[in-house]
């Protein structure tokens, strides 16, 4: 994929992901803002669809990690819901999914790595949490440290790959074949958008989870 | 598929700041929402489930309560039995006793009634045998027993008790002339007279106005009247004190 800058500004260039991802932004902001300008007791209409999402977010957060769902559900729901936007907008002629630039899910990954630290520690303090790269014995502190940075590359690389190779696939079969042909592969793109969405935000979950549990779970053992 | 640096670091400040905005517009006020209303809907819950347990504890004191109320009533019940059964027995002892009494009196009432059946019967056989007798002296009776009956009387006079003869004297002296009426069933002889009136002077100590009746009633024989005092030798009143002298002996 080319890189697509659409502008320099001093020492940085904002590229179509950007921008994209800006425009993702502020539609997500102002329907947010909408959602929830008149909260009722009982909810109708646009505030049924948010409470309904935002609760099942937080259901499957609680799922994975029942004691610190409420501290870790904002940044998974916000994963959540940025990528299956991001992932769908590609959908949208002339529009390109910011996931499927490596920049932009790297990033994604970096914030997830980041994270998995800054609420580990935050949740166990940082010599608890860093004695659970030494269990169950120290040996493995390697393959500990090996595993925190191939699983955070293996997050970038795994929506990079799928969305970029789903929006070259319509693409070719597009210049292949007819007019209606690439229908299957656009309803194929929706379902994969929102597969690897929450494959991302899962993952993202678990990591954030194994992080914050671990020492329970050294001390269980 | 080339990195770029700036697009990497503006998407992470991209993403904190749509984390920023989102927790503010989007999660906080629909967990604070939905919180509130699981606060409300558990309130609610909490209220209908602490108004059914008062339901049931009321039930069960109620269901408790009429338990008692009806223990009670069966007691109630068994007692008013008893005393119903025990009225009904001192009822009906008082009731045997008053138809034995009614049975008593009756009997009693039947017996006097017999009794006094029985004797006006046999007052009435009396009477009747008295008048029949009446009726048979009447045609058997003559001088010689009217003459008899007039000797039994002098007979009479001449035994009276000494009680008597002294109270005709002092009836006697109560009078210048004593008053004597002789009625007599036929009429008496002047020897008669003569042996009367000597009789009766000799009784009262002195001589007495007789004045003499006839009265076919008396049958035979006679009768004195001496101020209050009767004297009878008479068949009439024989049989009169005849037809009572059962009264009498009775």
């Amino acid at each position: 994929m080319e890189n697509n800058v659409s502008f320099v500004w001093g020492p940085v260039q904002i590229s179509a992901s950007i921008l994209t991802t800006w425009g993702i932004m502020g539609v997500m902001s102002l329907v947010a803002w909408l959602s929830t300008r008149h909260l009722a007791m009982l909810p109708k209409g646009l505030q049924t669809l948010a409470e309904g999402i935002v609760s099942v977010i937080d259901d499957a957060v609680s799922a994975v990690a029942p004691e610190q769902s409420r501290e870790i559900m904002p940044f998974i729901a916000t994963l959540w819901l940025f990528l299956i936007v991001a992932n769908l907008v590609g959908l949208i002629p002339e529009l390109h999914s910011p996931t499927s630039d490596l920049s932009v899910t790297s990033a994604l990954a970096v914030i997830v790595f980041v994270s998995v630290h800054w609420f580990g520690i935050k949740t166990l303090g940082i010599k608890n949490y860093l004695h659970h790269y030494l269990t169950p014995s120290p040996i493995l502190l390697p393959f500990h440290i090996i595993s925190e940075f191939t699983r955070t590359i293996a997050l970038a690389i795994r929506l990079f790959g799928n969305m970029m190779s789903l929006e070259m696939a319509a693409m070719l079969i597009l210049l292949v074949a007819g007019f209606l042909a690439p229908i299957p592969i656009l309803m194929l793109h929706i379902i994969e958008a929102l597969v690897q969405a929450y494959i991302f935000g899962m993952l993202a979950l678990i990591y954030l989870a194994g992080a914050m549990q671990s020492q329970q779970l050294n001390s269980q053992e | 598929m080339e990195f770029n640096v700036s697009t990497f670091v503006l998407e992470i400040i991209n993403f904190l700041v749509l984390l920023w905005v989102l927790q503010r517009l989007f999660y906080k006020p629909l967990l604070k929402v939905i919180a509130d209303r699981k606060q409300v809907i558990e309130q609610a819950l909490a209220e209908a489930k602490n108004q059914q347990q008062q339901a049931e504890e009321k039930a069960a004191l109620y269901e408790n309560r009429q338990h008692q109320w009806e223990q009670e009533k069966q007691l109630a019940l068994q007692t008013f039995q008893q005393q119903i059964d025990l009225e009904r027995k001192l009822q009906l002892e008082k009731l045997k006793l008053e138809l034995e009494q009614e049975r008593q009196k009756a009997k009693v009432t039947l017996s006097l009634q017999q009794q006094e059946f029985q004797q006006r019967v046999e007052k009435q056989a009396l009477e009747n045998g008295a008048k029949f007798s009446a009726l048979l002296l009447q045609q058997a009776v003559g001088p010689e027993l009217e003459l008899r009956l007039f000797q039994l009387l002098l007979d009479k006079i001449s035994t009276f008790p000494e009680v008597i003869k002294q109270q005709l004297i002092v009836t006697g002296e109560m009078d210048a002339l004593p008053q004597v009426k002789v009625t007599s069933a036929y009429p008496l002889t002047a020897e008669m007279h003569q042996q009367l009136e000597q009789k009766l002077m000799t009784l009262m100590n002195r001589p007495a106005d007789v004045q003499y009746h006839q009265s076919e009633d008396l049958i035979a024989g006679l009768r004195l009247d001496i101020g209050a005092w009767v004297l009878n030798a008479n068949l009439n009143h024989e049989l009169i004190g005849f037809a009572e002298l059962d009264y009498v002996s009775k």
